[in-house]
């Protein structure tokens, strides 16, 4: 196991400095990173002070070489927009977003497993078929509109909830169930097929047959064996959500996470930040991807890791 | 109100502390505006969700009035010339910053030093790239010193934001400002809101809004969604299509316009016949109808700002004759010959919308119009790069001095960085009139470039877009032309 980490964490490694390295080359080949972070109303010769001053002067690998060094320090560089070092941002708004992520997809796992396995229970069925109707709007459905619906419904209209924001528990309802939807009507699908699945099996037949009632076979079997792909599904969710989601669902509610920092530092130009939000959930992913691995092992000893 | 509300939240369950915030104090009003401030430093940023704030903690010499005219500020007068590079300004007596020093000559020398300090590569260098240094006369009194003759120094001193130079040695200018202004800072929750107080020693008398609370808000929709749920007083950038669902709005003629430059030297444009037609082609008026609810007025025959300096009131709208431009691109030679129109997308106003519906009109002419929407970064590099000069590249220009001067510089100027011609006796009027220190004659020169560049057909200038400001029944308030969002100007009625 030990052994398995470390290579995960190599290989990791690997694919967060190809995905900055990439960042990097996007940013600087194709487009001019000074016209981009100035104004329009910026004179040629601020531009080229800017440019010494960032080190943009410098051949291509030179500064490939110092950025490298830099980031093994976790020096991104001062955000243009922010004028504080880049790092400071991401981790002033990354709670915010794991708040938002964990909310609405712990949201999402409590809502999808008995919905989908009492669809389950009887394929076909009128609460069945509800289930996979709702299912498919879930997955239809735009975040963007939904959470403006969302807005609509429950804070213009009904008022109960604050429109946007951040700060208090209600400002949390709206962003975490708009963001919630898409991961339940998937969880929801998902845990009904398998749960179909596993009840057609031949030990779920001699369970019943010894008279072991039908929540006890559920909790005490099947959904155990479903517990290995829910992981790996909500890992899936969770990268999906980070590096996704909040992007649209923080932009529509103002809500000061990563997500719409990012979204940002893009519309001005904030090289330095979009390298650093990038890195970081690049990390992200790998750490939950690993993470999945590990508790999938723990679950089911049987999985090789290898 | 406040009672009905408790209920009915409590009845739900729900929280109520946000629902009530906000109803308490009459006096205390919430704006949501589209970007936080990167930094509440004054002097460091082109940035407008900086100004939106700062515009009311920090003063200028100069001032403008609510319809743009150019009055003094923290100046007790207006400057006189006292030789071709020098300015001298007379200050406002007994004016103190919000920490209790004085507004003073020194402070006026410090403020200048350190936004011209090349150390800190302040991006307003933009607008004071002229300015040498400060010099004390007095307490009172300060001479501006420029580089050469510098006609609009008055402008450039409306932008400059006073600092206290005590404070801005040791404190923390970019987190809690200290200006001399109508409000101070209360407070700020990075990423989410800003709250400043009325300050009761104002020189100009406090203002009626006792705090203000600053929302950031991005996405229109949800700017709109507030305004609606009474959460806001006033919010920034109505789109035109919502005009119809706020409780009160107001529109104003703002600071941008959009235009396309036309490249002169190229194949098929450098023929003024064909540029003409390009003219004559649009419909601006349904586009004004059609796209901005009718809030967009046509420009008048150049992208200069109405309300700038400079501006040659004389020049007419381009008509709308599409037999003409018909003809004209016939008499040309250039039907079905190719022409690319370059743009960008989500960065202005309509900004798509309006550059694939002037493609359309330039195809009717018999043109072969193709459009070309390109990525931002890509597309800077298109407007202001060292590369080929599009046949038509749009933007939306904006001028925060309200003179013709950088409008000018940037467009027509064949230099200029947005410039797709070669007019070198242009480019030496604009040069000329930027040192002339005489109103009459520079205005002259100005009135010259504008009209053969509208002649000419250089550019093709479309619509001075309206500002669109949300609010709530209970706000008083009328935008002001240079976009300034000045608090002390808004009442609320209760």
């Amino acid at each position: 196991m030990p052994d398995f980490i470390l290579r995960r964490l190599f290989q990791g490694l690997l694919v967060v400095l190809g995905v900055t390295a990439t960042v990097f080359v996007v940013t600087r080949v194709f487009g001019d990173p000074v016209s981009l972070m100035l104004p329009l109303s910026a004179t040629d010769a601020q531009r080229a002070a800017f440019a010494a001053q960032i080190g943009l002067d410098q051949p291509l690998p030179v500064q490939f070489w110092r950025f490298l060094t830099d980031i093994v320090t976790l020096d991104f560089g001062d955000s243009l927009w922010q004028r504080r070092p880049a790092i400071e941002v991401v981790f002033e708004r990354l709670p915010n977003t794991a708040l938002l992520v964990g909310a609405g997809l712990g949201l999402a796992v409590l809502v999808s497993i008995p919905l989908g396995a009492i669809a389950a229970l009887r394929p076909g069925g009128l609460v069945d078929r509800l289930v996979v109707s709702l299912g498919l709007l879930g997955l239809a459905m735009p975040q963007f509109w939904l959470g403006l619906m969302a807005i609509m419904v429950f804070a213009v209209q009904l008022k109960w909830l604050p429109t946007s924001g951040f700060g208090t528990a209600a400002h949390l309802v709206l962003p975490a169930l708009t963001l919630a939807m898409t991961p339940i009507a998937r969880f929801t699908m998902m845990v009904r097929a398998a749960m179909i699945d596993e009840l057609n099996k031949p030990y779920v037949q001699t369970a019943r047959a010894k008279g072991m009632s039908l929540p006890r076979i559920l909790r005490v079997h099947t959904l155990r064996n479903i517990l290995v792909p829910f992981l790996a599904l909500s890992g899936w969710e969770a990268i999906t959500a980070l590096s996704g989601y909040t992007v649209v669902v923080e932009t529509v509610f103002a809500w000061p996470g990563l997500g719409l920092t990012a979204v940002q530092a893009i519309q001005r130009g904030d090289l330095f930040l979009m390298q650093a939000i990038v890195f970081v959930i690049a990390a992200l992913i790998v750490i939950i991807g690993i993470a999945i691995d590990v508790a999938a092992k723990s679950i089911d000893p049987r999985i090789e890791l290898n | 109100m406040t009672i009905a509300k408790l209920t009915r939240a409590a009845s739900v369950g729900l929280l109520i502390s946000t629902v009530l915030s906000g109803a308490v104090w009459a006096q205390a009003i919430t704006i949501a505006i589209g970007s936080e401030p990167s930094t509440l430093d004054p002097q460091l940023r082109d940035d407008g969700g900086e100004r939106q704030v700062n515009d009311n903690i920090y003063e200028a010499l100069m001032a403008r009035s609510p319809t743009g005219e150019l009055v003094p500020g923290l100046a007790a007068e207006a400057p006189t010339r006292v030789d071709d590079t020098t300015w001298q300004f007379k200050l406002r007596p007994d004016v103190s910053f919000h920490n209790g020093a004085p507004f003073n000559a020194d402070a006026v020398v410090a403020s200048v030093a350190r936004v011209i300090d090349p150390a800190n590569n302040s991006e307003q260098m933009a607008y004071f790239g002229t300015i040498k240094g400060a010099e004390k006369v007095d307490d009172l009194t300060v001479n501006i010193l420029t580089t050469g003759p510098d006609p609009i120094l008055p402008s450039r001193m409306y932008w400059m934001k006073m600092i206290e130079p005590g404070y801005a040695a040791s404190g923390d200018l970019a987190g809690a400002p200290v200006g001399t202004g109508p409000y101070k800072l209360e407070g700020w929750n990075r990423g989410t809101d800003l709250k400043l107080v009325a300050n009761d020693a104002y020189w100009g008398g406090a203002p009626q809004i006792d705090e203000v609370t600053y929302r950031f808000v991005a996405e229109p929709g949800t700017r709109l969604s507030g305004l609606m749920a009474g959460e806001f007083d006033v919010i920034t950038n109505l789109l035109p299509e919502f005009t119809a669902s706020v409780p009160k709005f107001a529109a104003v003629p703002g600071l941008e316009t959009s235009v396309f430059v036309l490249g002169t030297d190229n194949e098929v444009t450098k023929d003024p016949k064909v540029r003409e037609a390009l003219n004559l082609a649009i419909d601006r008026q349904a586009m004004v109808d059609g796209l901005f609810m009718g809030y967009a007025s046509i420009a008048k025959g150049t992208h200069i700002n109405p309300a700038a300096t400079g501006f040659n009131a004389d020049l007419e709208p381009y008509a709308y004759d599409p037999d003409r431009a018909r003809a004209l691109i016939e008499e040309a030679g250039a039907a079905g010959k190719p022409l690319v129109v370059v743009g960008e997308s989500g960065r202005w106003l309509k900004d798509r919308e309006q550059i694939e519906a002037v493609a359309a009109y330039w195809a009717e002419t018999g043109l072969q119009v193709t459009t070309d929407i390109q990525e931002f970064s890509q597309y800077l590099d298109s407007l202001m790069g060292d590369g080929p000069r599009p046949d038509a590249i749009f933007i939306a220009n904006s001028n925060e001095l309200l003179d013709a001067d950088r409008e000018l510089s940037f467009i027509y100027h064949k230099d200029g960085a947005a410039a797709s011609n070669s007019d070198a006796e242009m480019a030496a009027k604009i040069d000329a009139a930027r040192v002339e220190i005489d109103p009459a004659k520079r205005k002259a020169l100005l009135d010259e470039v504008q009209k053969t560049a509208h002649d000419l057909s250089y550019t093709v200038p479309l619509f001075n877009l309206n500002d669109i400001y949300g609010m709530s029944e209970r706000m008083e308030w009328q935008p002001r032309t240079d976009a300034k969002l000045m608090v002390s100007e808004m009442k609320v009625t209760e």
